[in-house]
């Protein structure tokens, strides 16, 4: 964390053309990590642009809203499990990991009577500090956290608490899915574990550059959530050294974000004018399904990538399958046989050709099924056993 | 995934249609299946909003539990459902086969029919499995008793969705997998999720092609997302106002039937999708093997279906030797159901002939009555020679079967460029000279694959009694718990 | 445009139809403006067809039941008004506490509810009163300082006439409140025999859910909980908590009464005024008193921090 990284957050501050920046927390950290080579995820993240603002601009606006009852039932859990001093929360550690029934302590590192990040940050670091040399408090609750993201210094703010036990810190995070006779959504599980990581990591960095050995952070985190249809919480310990691993290797490979801004056209700027198509266009992407669950600029990207007939737009897999030929177009050629192809695709070419002739054959020799006239799929005209105004009304 | 299917795609991207990847339907279809939709409350693990559901696609039900964080509301709903799907299993049940006694003399039975449930989706599937363990251990008598019929449903549904599983199973389908079985798309797998924009380049509407209408189908103001998630926008704009507004008048009936109009409104166009997908895929013809892997669901229908009565409700989780058996049937189930789906099928057939498992071609010289006589009796050993394009890899020595009569078997003896030859070894008839018609003659276009269905035997298991105690011992009985009975539905 | 009620109900319908898709739209685009006055709209013409289809209006009709029942809450709220019911509440349970405690406690012991709205917006009312007339009134409902910045704790009320130590909140302090609470709460029910009493039940159990010894083995035969059991639960773990937690509170409140003004003593002070830290020296907690950063904080709003989103 030299200070060039402030010299350089000016630098890049340009791109967002006068918009303002855009917080960094974990889950979009995560989402960095999920497609480091793309540059124009790269350079928009960097220079803290909001994609969000731009893909909306764009006429692509991601469909990532969430429904207030998804959003009401996180917070009521977290309120539950955090209120009274975590009260329900410490008698899961008391219960789970046998806490000491004088380890009580609880911080808000949020109550410091204003909303500046540096202060929030400042706070967190003492108390870390004090922590870490005496022993002192147990529960740190909203931890302002620091990271380097591409050479750009990001907050994070993180709705967990960080536990010391014995000396050890442990990321708690709060989530309010189910977890049902002991398992929950591998998918859900997943990206909690991801953010955790991004959150241990910080956290280590804190710790090392408070003096200490950043071990003293576990890549044991205690995952929160509610027990099967019930509002009980449960904990559920989680090692998060494999998403760790990932997150520390992605981010150490992101590409520098000074790097990309020196190969940006002069007076590149993502402001949101009419200007923005082209600009956002003179940076490429990569674009590949998996950006939809995490990138907000997927579906400008999608359709960019689709005029342009990339294999990409198919999948990984699909992609895999072919060998790496990422043009619709030529894949189809090699296909049929009307282009002669490259030495390195000789093998792939071979391939194609053979699954051409074999789908032809198997396709010639099956009769085509009739398909059935939507006639068939009367519309709804009879008079459901429920509701029977309803369906008429809105059908 | 294989090139096959990824150059269907591409065709499918070129034509702006899907293109087909399967000949025959590899799946069996009821005459009378139950279609459900249900949807559930954002946010909430097991709390369901509504289900829309029924056998005939003109007179769809539709449950709706009004409030859904409300106890009661809740288990009146699951009671409704429950009777409508019982209802469904005791009619699709049809007459009782008396099968022949099995090896240690005890009767077998088998009914001749089962029940079916068609879901949009995967997620319908995880819906309807936490469902099924939300409600199967509700007590019927006590303070908290439930409908007598809310367990029945929590088993079924659990049984459903066990069965779901099982590849080749088809007594619960859901219907974007079943067609991405049959069709590929010009999008990726992702996109294929969303039933509407699957079914949008399938079978797109009139004066559409396929990525106009899957775009369309995108949108979910006009085309309302199959479930169980509602859209956000829809929850935020339209049912929690709604749900807002019957709390508000303490329940009142014109409340609840706003909350109906809206449901309906996000139902409805998937109701119209789904029977519109199972009409397409019933015009596939049934493939050769779907009868054989019906009557193991019927098997398990019926066997489930008379233990009923006298058995506790499923496990929350499986023992050791339970867990064990569950995992290797599954393997054998997935291996026989791919071999199953090639031999019944060019065009999976196909995949194996890419891989160089299998080959075809023309035959080119046939000895049809040749003799091994090396043996102390003479064998007949035919020798066929097969020209074809295909890229083998197969080693000699390496045993094969015929595509389209799987009984005649064959060794590969040498491969010389694009000759192969085989040495026909069983399934002409038991005399010195082939049944007519049976060795393939020259001129005669055939295909011949190294890999067989049915390839593994069963696997010896112990008792649940006898579980070693590696495994943890014998688990304990099922006994009911107030704790299950009481378990908040919340 | 909005639906008059002479339009026949399937205009009405296409209408709503297309509120509706305009609203979501609108609402997914980020386009808030439009968004509420279509909402506007849409809830308009909803009523028109309700009128239409369903006949007559509802409210006119008759009462239903949830508005009898707001009727009654309202006349016990006209009685007493809200700042006395959070006062009678938190002088129960003395000590800083959370509005959705206050709210439990209220409705377990006492007549009417609090309505949770009015209570996100009760200490910046107070906070104006105050500073319009600084002890006009014998009491206000006022912050909770935490220990080492003397800023506003999130979400705690307390009483002005209280000790500025009670007020004060250190690390052990949510621990040693939640179980002074528990005591105080079990004694009152023991007191007034509504012990059994659903509302106090509830109250009880939310208590002895997470204090070792309060539920184990002494559950009652109905299930209940035992007020003398939750007491004397409490009362052991409090023990262990008191003496450290006494000190941090008297240290934090010296200071406080030396370095704060009246306003910034009840209502926070935040960091302007927060005085270099003797115990860990030049550790990075003691710039934050004298650096640039430090000009915010005093008249802000406490209730805004805690307005935060979920991500």
């Amino acid at each position: 964390m030299s200070r060039d990284d402030d010299h350089t957050a000016t630098d890049l501050s340009h791109l967002r053309g006068g918009e303002t920046a855009r917080n960094h927390d974990a889950r979009t950290i995560a989402a960095l990590t999920a497609n480091p080579g793309c540059a124009r995820r790269g350079v928009m993240d960097a220079a803290a642009v909001d994609k969000d603002a731009v893909a909306r601009h764009l006429g692509f606006g991601a469909p990532f809203g969430q429904s207030q009852f998804a959003i009401t039932r996180g917070n009521a859990f977290e309120a539950q499990v955090k209120a009274d001093g975590c009260a329900e929360l410490l008698a899961l550690l008391r219960d789970g990991l046998g806490l000491d029934i004088p380890e009580v302590a609880y911080d808000d590192l949020e109550s410091v009577g204003t909303e500046s990040r540096e202060v929030r940050h400042t706070r967190t670091r003492h108390l870390m500090a004090r922590a870490l040399e005496s022993g002192e408090g147990t529960m740190f609750d909203h931890p302002l956290l620091r990271l380097d993201i591409a050479g750009q210094r990001a907050y994070l703010e993180p709705d967990v608490i960080a536990f010391q036990l014995g000396g050890r810190f442990h990321v708690v995070e709060v989530k309010s899915f189910a977890v049902v006779d002991g398992q929950a959504e591998p998918e859900q599980v997943a990206a909690a574990a991801r953010q955790s990581a991004v959150y241990v990591l910080a956290l280590r960095e804190l710790v090392a550059d408070l003096g200490h050995d950043p071990e003293r952070v576990s890549h044991e985190v205690f995952l929160v959530c509610p027990e099967n249809f019930s509002n009980r919480p449960t904990a559920t310990p989680v090692d998060v050294r494999p998403q760790l691993a990932v997150v520390r290797r992605q981010l150490a490979r992101l590409t520098r974000a000074e790097d990309i801004a020196r190969d940006m056209p002069d007076g590149l700027t993502f402001a949101l004018d009419d200007a923005l198509p082209e600009a956002v266009r003179s940076v490429e992407a990569r674009y590949a399904p998996e950006c939809m669950s995490s990138c907000e600029m997927a579906l400008f990207c999608r359709d960019e990538a689709r005029a342009c007939g990339a294999t990409g737009t198919l999948g990984r897999s699909v992609r895999d399958e072919l060998g790496g030929v990422d043009s619709v177009v030529t894949a189809l050629d090699l296909a049929r046989g009307v282009r002669e192809p490259s030495e390195d695709m000789a093998e792939t070419a071979e391939q194609l050709r053979v699954a051409a002739r074999l789908r032809h054959e198997a396709l010639a020799a099956a009769p085509a099924p009739a398909v059935p006239a939507r006639d068939a799929a009367a519309p709804l005209v009879g008079v459901p056993a429920h509701g029977a105004g309803v369906l008429e009304r809105t059908a | 995934m294989s090139t096959l299917t990824a150059l269907a795609q591409l065709e499918a991207i070129a034509s702006g249609r899907a293109q087909p990847v399967a000949t025959v339907r590899h799946c069996h279809l009821s005459e009378t299946p139950l279609v459900m939709i249900p949807l559930k409350l954002a946010g909430e693990a097991a709390a369901p909003l509504a289900t829309m559901l029924g056998t005939d696609r003109n007179a769809p039900t539709l449950l709706v539990v009004p409030q859904p964080r409300n106890r009661d509301l809740r288990f009146g709903y699951a009671a409704e459902l429950a009777k409508a799907v019982v209802e469904h299993v005791e009619a699709e049940r049809g007459a009782t086969e008396t099968l022949e006694p099995s090896k240690d003399g005890e009767e077998r039975f088998r009914y001749e029919r089962a029940p079916q449930i068609i879901v949009p989706n995967r997620g319908s599937v995880g819906f309807l499995r936490l469902l099924g363990r939300s409600t199967r251990f509700r007590s019927t008598e006590g303070p908290w008793a439930v409908d007598p019929a809310v367990p029945m449903l929590g088993r079924w549904l659990t049984w459903f969705a066990d069965r779901n599983d099982r590849p080749g199973s088809s007594v619960l389908l859901t219907l974007t997998e079943t067609l991405r079985l049959h069709w590929a798309t010009g999008q990726s797998s992702l996109e294929d999720g969303n039933l509407a924009a699957l079914m949008g380049w399938i079978d797109p509407p009139e004066g559409m092609d396929g990525p106009s209408a899957a775009a369309r189908a995108e949108d979910p103001v006009v085309s309302p997302p199959a479930g169980p998630a509602t859209d956000p926008t829809f929850d935020n704009e339209v049912l929690a106002p709604a749900i807002a507004a019957f709390d508000e008048s303490g329940g009142e009936p014109r409340a609840e039937e706003r909350i109906r109009a809206a449901v309906a409104s996000q139902l409805i166009p998937t109701w119209d999708l789904a029977w519109r997908a199972l009409d397409l895929l019933r015009a596939l013809p049934e493939g050769a093997s779907v009868p054989k892997r019906w009557e193991r669901d019927r098997d398990s229908f019926t066997y489930f279906h008379r233990e009923f009565a006298e058995s506790p409700p499923q496990a929350k989780l499986d023992d050791a030797v339970r867990a064990a058996r569950r995992l290797h049937d599954l393997e054998r189930s997935q291996e026989s159901y791919e071999a199953q789906r090639a031999f019944d099928d060019p065009l999976v057939m196909a995949e194996q002939r890419l891989a160089g498992q299998a080959f075809g071609g023309m035959v080119t010289e046939s000895e049809p009555t040749r003799l091994d006589e090396s043996g102390k009796r003479p064998k007949l050993r035919p020798y066929v020679r097969i020209r074809t394009e295909d890229p083998v890899r197969l080693d000699e020595g390496a045993t094969v079967v015929n595509a389209a009569r799987p009984g005649l078997k064959g060794r590969v003896v040498e491969i010389d460029g694009q000759d192969v030859l085989l040495e026909l070894t069983g399934g002409m008839g038991r005399k010195q000279t082939p049944e007519p018609g049976v060795v393939p003659e020259p001129g005669q276009r055939v295909v011949f694959t190294s890999r067989t269905a049915d390839s593994w035997g069963a696997s010896k298991f112990p008792e649940r009694e006898d579980t070693p105690w590696t495994h943890g011992g014998p688990p304990a009985e099922y006994e009911p718990a107030d704790e299950d009975a009481t378990e908040v539905w919340s | 445009m909005s639906g008059s009620p002479g339009s026949s109900p399937d205009v009405l319908e296409e209408r709503i139809a297309e509120l509706r898709a305009a609203v979501r739209r609108a609402a997914a685009g980020g386009d808030r403006e439009a968004a509420r006055s279509l909402r506007t709209e849409l809830r308009r013409a909803e009523q028109a067809w309700d009128e239409a289809v369903l006949g007559g209006d509802p409210v006119m009709d008759s009462p239903t039941p949830a508005q009898a029942r707001r009727d009654v809450g309202g006349v016990a709220r006209g009685l007493v008004p809200v700042r006395e019911q959070v006062h009678q509440a938190l002088t129960l349970l003395g000590v800083p506490a959370a509005p959705k405690l206050i709210g439990a406690v209220h409705g377990a012991f006492f007549p009417g509810e609090i309505p949770a709205t009015r209570l996100t917006s009760l200490r910046r009312d107070e906070e104006r009163s105050f500073r319009s007339a600084p002890y006009a009134r014998p009491y206000y409902l006022c912050a909770a300082l935490t220990a080492d910045l003397l800023a506003p704790a999130r979400g705690l009320l307390t009483v002005s006439t209280w000790p500025l130590r009670q007020r004060i909140v250190g690390p052990l302090s949510a621990r040693v409140d939640f179980l002074t609470a528990a005591i105080r709460v079990a004694e009152r029910a023991k007191g007034t025999d509504t012990g059994r009493d659903a509302g106090v039940q509830r109250l009880l159990w939310r208590f002895a859910a997470t204090i070792p010894g309060a539920t184990g083995g002494t559950v009652g035969t109905d299930g209940a909980v035992e007020p003398a059991v939750v007491a004397e639960a409490a009362r052991a773990e409090l023990a262990v908590h008191r003496d450290a937690d006494g000190r941090d509170r008297a240290a934090a409140a010296r200071r406080a009464a030396d370095a704060l003004d009246d306003a910034s003593l009840l209502f926070g002070g935040g960091l302007r005024v927060l005085p270099r830290r003797t115990a860990t020296g030049d550790g990075p907690g003691a710039g934050l008193g004298t650096g640039d950063n430090t000009t915010t904080g005093a008249g802000e709003s406490p209730g805004d921090t805690t307005n935060r989103r979920r991500r």
